[in-house]
């Protein structure tokens, strides 16, 4: 009965239902599409989030290798006072943490301990007022104290390099590293790179604007330094980092040149085989023809010798090519001397 | 004499079964489009305005076929319906006196409590459910359902006066 009602009389009521229950099982789709994809987008950012910190891991596991021992890692607590400039690390006197030990991440030197309790340190960043640092350039052509850029703005996340001597000049982009001057911190540990020169009223020294070589968006995980190490010296820790970049990128760019080559003896080959080609179809003519066959073979000799010199000049070309290339690297790896220890 | 009136009342009559139509196709075409434990049932609602403006044994029978295509489209407690709405239709059109003095209020509160003992009624006959689960339904679903279907009721009286005011046909 209930078959027969639906089948005649409640059929326009049977296709209303329907029609509803699809739209409303469309927008049930709809809403659990839009859900996936908010999933979607949380995990893409959750991901992004585990890379960086992975990346930062990663980094800081190599920085350890490199240090070896005489050190201790901490995490970075989260900030409970509006104090900006000062961190909490989970590091304290129970695991050999001081005072005035400096603190550091793979990419530099980020402040210097300050007050210690047993299970956690207070650090003040290179951007707390008190932070000084005795630096140099890279080179050590220029010496001079980093402290923090008091401006107003964004240019408070700046440091200033004050009494460089005037005679050395420092270009942009030039590696700023702690001279190991003053007992703190060890020298080679990157601090910053200049990024412009600043107008003083001190006419007998420079001062330079220094982008940090930590910034404050990416203190993660830190390395305390033990005074042990600090004394031992860093030097190579940072900088042989940059010098294993640039052999790395040397490897690859003559790993390209020899490509380079194989490519280049494949078209010679190519060449020789289509000028051989043609030297015999030349050969054939003359025979054909009759009486042309030594200035034939004299065009055939001409062509393969002109393709050989062509091979030759060009091989030479880009050996000379690779040379220079492969001496500008290496000069320009040479020209970055090792820091020297204290 | 006579022309005027009888006119007026077939007018009446053609926009009450108007809006009892509208009713039942809103029971099938918008309560499926709305999500949720606690929902509108519009057949009760057209069940009542009518069954108000109806004598009892008509009213009845309204309830009846009214019932009766709700089962058809539920044929597990085919029936059910049927008897319920029956048995509700009547009892409106019996106590319309008494509870439908045009006072959207009691109106409201009628509905309710008919909704109330309809999804009781229902829950007793078809025994869908038992134990804790069926008391929550019963009083907690039921009840939250009961005043959606009253509050939409009381805004149809307001809204759509001409359709379903309760006058008799």
């Amino acid at each position: 009965m209930a078959a027969g009602l639906r089948a005649t009389v409640l059929a326009p009521l049977v296709n209303l239902e329907a029609r509803s229950a699809g739209i409303r099982a469309a927008i049930t789709a709809r809403n659990d599409l839009l859900a996936t994809r908010g999933r979607a987008v949380a995990d893409t950012l959750s991901l992004r989030a585990i890379s960086d910190e992975n990346t930062t891991l990663r980094q800081l596991l190599g920085l350890s290798a490199r240090l070896q021992e005489g050190f201790v890692p901490a995490e970075v607590l989260p900030a409970r006072g509006p104090e900006e400039f000062t961190l909490n690390v989970t590091a304290g006197s129970r695991v050999g943490v001081q005072p005035f030990l400096p603190v550091v991440t793979a990419d530099g030197l980020v402040g210097m301990v300050e007050t210690v309790d047993q299970a956690s340190s207070t650090v003040i960043t290179w951007a707390h007022p008190d932070f000084r640092v005795s630096a140099m350039s890279v080179d050590q052509d220029a010496f001079g104290i980093v402290q923090p850029h008091l401006a107003a703005g964004a240019e408070r996340w700046l440091l200033e390099m004050r009494g460089v001597p005037f005679r050395a000049k420092l270009d942009t982009g030039t590696l700023i590293v702690s001279s190991g001057l003053g007992a703190t911190y060890p020298r080679g540990i990157p601090v910053g790179t200049v990024i412009g020169e600043l107008s003083t009223p001190e006419k007998w020294a420079r001062t330079y604007l220094l982008k940090p070589a930590v910034l404050p968006e990416n203190i993660g995980p830190v390395l305390v330094l033990l005074p042990g190490r600090g004394d031992r010296g860093v030097n190579g820790v940072w900088t042989s980092v940059a010098a294993a970049d640039s052999a790395a990128r040397a490897v690859a760019a003559s790993g390209d040149s020899l490509a380079r080559t194989a490519a280049f003896d494949e078209l010679t080959a190519r060449r020789a085989a289509l000028d051989s080609l043609l030297a015999d179809s030349l050969s054939r003519a003359d025979t054909i023809g009759g009486g042309l066959t030594s200035r034939s073979a004299a065009a055939a000799d001409s062509i393969r010798r002109d393709s050989l010199r062509r091979e030759v000049t060009r091989r030479d070309s880009v050996r000379r090519d690779n040379d220079r290339r492969e001496t500008g690297r290496r000069d320009a790896v040479r020209s970055r001397p090792p820091v020297r220890g204290r | 004499m006579r022309g005027p009136p009888q006119s007026a009342g077939v007018a009446g009559a053609l926009r009450a079964w108007a809006g009892f139509a509208v009713l039942v196709g809103a029971q099938f075409g918008v309560r499926p489009l709305i999500a949720g434990r606690a929902t509108v049932d519009f057949a009760v609602i057209a069940v009542l305005f009518s069954a108000v403006r109806l004598r009892p044994g008509v009213a009845a029978v309204v309830g009846f076929l009214t019932g009766l295509a709700l089962d058809a489209l539920s044929p597990g407690g085919f029936g059910a319906s049927a008897l319920v709405l029956t048995v509700l239709a009547f009892s409106a059109s019996w106590l319309k006196a008494v509870f439908f003095a045009d006072h959207v209020a009691l109106t409201g509160l009628f509905v309710f409590s008919a909704k109330w003992l309809f999804d009781v009624a229902m829950a007793l006959l078809t025994g869908v459910g038992s134990g804790a689960s069926m008391l929550v339904a019963l009083l907690v679903w039921s009840p939250l359902s009961a005043a959606l279907t009253a509050v939409v009721g009381v805004l149809l009286l307001v809204v759509f006066r001409p359709l379903y005011r309760p006058h008799s046909l």
